[in-house]
């Protein structure tokens, strides 16, 4: 089973300059099962990403445990992909070098790694920037590398932290839109962490509102798909969901 | 606008020039050296000085075209350019691991970092009286100095790079499955790269000079020995011949050896500013 | 969580400077316990290596008789001489060829060539000119740090960006004004940084040059120390020269440098 269960996870840790233990996460389970795209919408501090580095076996979980695929979780592995915000790219590796790595790792041959890579790129029309560095990439380009990288090491669950938050609307649109296409086409588990209201709605079958460490209330986002922001733009629906959660995030 | 305005010939002159050096930057590195060479001779022959003192550039490539004949300065070049390259290969190597080793282990960074610290200040040229102690007049102390002055910036820098790594780049690695020896050769060493090369580039300037001191100091042979030995026999000529070999010949180690390496790795990278 | 807060307060400047103070000497020291416990079990020869009471004493004989200050004043005031001329020529020099993009595209590849032969390479020459002596080795310095420092200048005045010239015009400075609130704070981070690299290649040169041109300074001392095998006087002299150019590096320099790039985020 291709899916993430979270059961009572939290975290405190002790902050040495307040001089005293803060609780960033309390209590929070969850589920995503296999090829579902569930989003975590909340306020910056709100801790959804450390739940997204405790999944990604970043930090280590102060209580409860996390169990992905049937196994518990202790530190990273590549069931688990994870897009940064920083794109996170190697500087010092080609677009395809980079797409190849999570295959390489795996100690598959270089023939067979480059094919897999080209493979995905040519799933997010990237085919054309295969043999460029990433910093003669757009930061949309560079975020898409980021997203086939991940995907390219077939993951159990893809988990994205902010991925889009530092593009330019117009790009985040065109890259939200793309996810869509290719999460049907796929159809990946995700686990989606954003403070972006409408990017959570757009994109999810499930949003789940963090506030102070715990989880508020998660919604059902029953849009047909494929989504795109054109038809969205005037969707009732697609309003009134999005001020529901915006109005539980506002109150958190 | 369409008027033509008539251009100053020597702004016209300029700006040929300027895009000769944008086309060919070797001779934007040459040029402006003749009026230099130029300004030398006119103040040789004008006599403000005595000659013997202060020779002109007829007289030292006179020399140069004379030492090379006789074979002494080619024998010299090369004693000092292997002494250099060997010293150097054994500094980055050694400089390099150590790096390592500070750079990802907490506790040995807090042992030796202010050990590092400390030996660097000391400075390659203060061991050279013990080091005759020990060694006497000889290749070892050439060679213990070089190292050791090649050592201390590449370890500073590739301590530095090593660290300066972003967090996501390990995590990235980690989560496409990477196991820790990868790590270090798929992130950490590409991408403390550009630093160590920065060392190496410090290193081998400090080196170079180290080499030059030592030469003089303890030399039997070498460019630098040759330049003291000129000023032993008062030859002014082929000390101005052993200054402007070694600023040639650092042009030629950066414009041959380093500049490609950094074109190739940190600034194809996007990692430094061009 | 209260009353943890209260127990463990805020620790004050004072002690976190001096932790880091110990962090730094506890290695150190662990250094200084290896060597004299190697010189012992493997019983050194001390005309090879002294232990560490030779070398303490050896120190205290010469600071009794006033010759290491002697000879670490000359080395200082040559430094100091030597550094203050050439950032007082340096500078203005830099600045003026930065001004011009004409004048630096001539100008900066031969300051780079004499920024590379700065130091120690000058040795002979100075010795020739000057004679053994003061005027020598101030000189050798004088050409480390003024070569560096100027190119340094140019390079930090060509980096300015030009809105901020233009601003500057535009709010109705005139010439001098423009070199003091603009030209020569835009460049200082590259001035300082200049001033230390030179400096570091100044003060091997002063050890070097105070080897071969010179009786007074502390190279001087290593290497008279040198004819008489007193190798416990020479360990103490490269223990003077590591603390003192630690000194001057992590007490003058590197705050400096600090200071100017930190304070106005002008980071390289």
């Amino acid at each position: 089973m291709k899916s993430l269960t979270i059961n009572h996870l939290s975290k405190t840790y002790f902050d040495p300059y307040a001089a005293k233990h803060v609780t960033a996460v309390q209590d929070v389970s969850l589920d995503v099962p296999e090829g579902e795209f569930v989003a975590i919408v909340g306020p910056s501090g709100c801790g959804k990403t450390t739940i997204l580095n405790m999944i990604a076996g970043f930090l280590p979980a102060s209580g409860g445990d996390i169990i992905v695929d049937s196994r518990k979780v202790s530190g990273p592995g590549p069931d688990r992909g994870v897009v940064f915000q920083s794109h996170a790219l190697f500087p010092w590796k080609t677009v395809l070098e980079n797409v190849a790595f999570g295959p390489k790792m795996r100690g598959v041959g270089l023939k067979e790694r480059e094919e897999i890579a080209r493979d995905y790129l040519a799933l997010a029309g990237l085919s054309h920037a295969a043999e460029r560095y990433p910093n003669e990439l757009s930061g949309g380009m560079q975020q898409r590398v980021g997203v086939v990288r991940a995907l390219a090491n077939e993951p159990a669950v893809l988990l994205m932290d902010e991925p889009f938050a530092s593009v330019d609307a117009q790009t985040r649109m065109t890259l939200q839109e793309e996810l869509t296409r290719i999460w049907q086409a796929r159809r990946p588990t995700i686990l989606f962490i954003t403070h972006d209201v409408p990017e959570a709605v757009f994109l999810a079958n499930r949003v789940v509102v963090l506030s102070k460490g715990r989880v508020l209330e998660e919604v059902e986002i029953d849009l047909p798909r494929p989504r795109s922001w054109d038809a969205m733009m005037d969707d009732e629906r697609f309003k009134t969901l999005s001020a529901r959660v915006l109005q539980l995030v506002r109150a958190a | 606008m369409s008027e033509a305005v008539a251009v100053n010939p020597a702004l016209r002159l300029w700006s040929g020039y300027l895009r000769l050096v944008a086309r060919h930057p070797v001779i934007g590195s040459v040029v402006p050296f003749l009026p230099l060479i130029a300004l030398w001779a006119i103040v040789v022959e004008a006599g403000v000085f005595p000659r013997a003192f202060f020779p002109g550039p007829v007289d030292v490539f006179h020399s140069f075209v004379d030492l090379t004949r006789k074979g002494i300065l080619p024998a010299y070049l090369a004693d000092s350019i292997v002494r250099l390259a060997v010293g150097a290969a054994a500094g980055m190597v050694a400089g390099i691991l150590l790096g390592l080793l500070v750079g990802l282990n907490e506790r040995a960074h807090r042992a030796l970092w202010p050990v590092l610290l400390f030996f660097q200040a000391i400075g390659d040229i203060a061991w050279l009286p013990l080091l005759i102690i020990w060694f006497g007049f000889g290749l070892e102390t050439m060679t213990f100095v070089i190292v050791y002055t090649v050592l201390f910036p590449v370890v500073l820098n590739t301590v530095l790079g090593v660290r300066s790594i972003p967090l996501d780049l390990h995590r990235a690695a980690q989560s496409l499955g990477a196991p820790r020896w990868r790590i270090l050769t798929e992130v950490v060493l590409p991408g403390a790269l550009p630093n160590i090369i920065t060392g190496l580039r410090n290193g081998l300037g400090y080196g170079w000079r180290a080499l030059i001191a030592a030469e003089m100091i303890v030399g039997t042979s070498g460019v630098g020995f040759m330049m003291f030995d000129a000023r032993r026999a008062g030859s002014v000529v082929e000390i101005l011949l052993g200054m402007i070999i070694l600023g040639l010949l650092w042009y030629a180690v950066d414009a041959l050896i380093l500049a490609p390496i950094e074109r190739a790795t940190g600034q194809r990278w996007g990692m430094v500013a061009r | 969580m209260s009353a943890l807060a209260q127990v463990d307060a805020k620790p004050s400047m004072a002690w976190k400077r001096l932790r880091s103070a110990l962090y730094f000497v506890f290695p150190l020291l662990c250094l200084v316990f290896i060597w004299e416990f190697t010189v012992r079990i493997f019983s050194v020869h001390p005309g090879v290596f002294p232990g560490v009471g030779a070398v303490l004493k050896a120190g205290a004989e010469s600071i009794a008789n006033g010759s290491l200050f002697l000879h670490i004043g000359a080395s200082l005031a040559r430094v100091l001489v030597g550094t203050i001329l050439a950032v007082l020529v340096g500078v203005p020099l830099g600045i003026l060829m930065g001004v011009s993009p004409g004048v630096s595209t001539i100008l900066t590849p031969l300051f780079r060539f004499f920024s590379v032969l700065a130091g120690i390479a000058w040795i002979p020459i100075a010795t020739l000119w000057f004679g053994y002596g003061f005027g020598a080795i101030t000189f050798v310095i004088f050409n480390a740090v003024f070569f560096v420092v100027a190119y340094n200048t140019l390079l930090g005045v060509a980096s300015i960006p030009p809105q901020l010239r233009n601003a500057a015009w535009s709010l109705g400075a005139n010439r001098w004004d423009m070199l003091k609130e603009v030209l020569l704070p835009g460049a200082l981070p590259n001035i300082v940084t200049g001033i230390r690299t030179g400096l570091g290649f100044a003060w091997r040169g002063l050890i070097a040059a105070e080897m071969i041109a010179t009786n007074l300074g502390l190279g001087y001392m290593l290497f008279l120390a040198r004819d008489f095998y007193r190798t416990e006087l020479i360990v103490f002299g490269m223990i003077v020269i590591g603390i003192l150019w630690l000194l001057i590096d992590r007490l003058v320099l590197a705050p400096l440098e600090r200071r100017t790039i930190e304070r106005w985020g002008l980071v390289r």
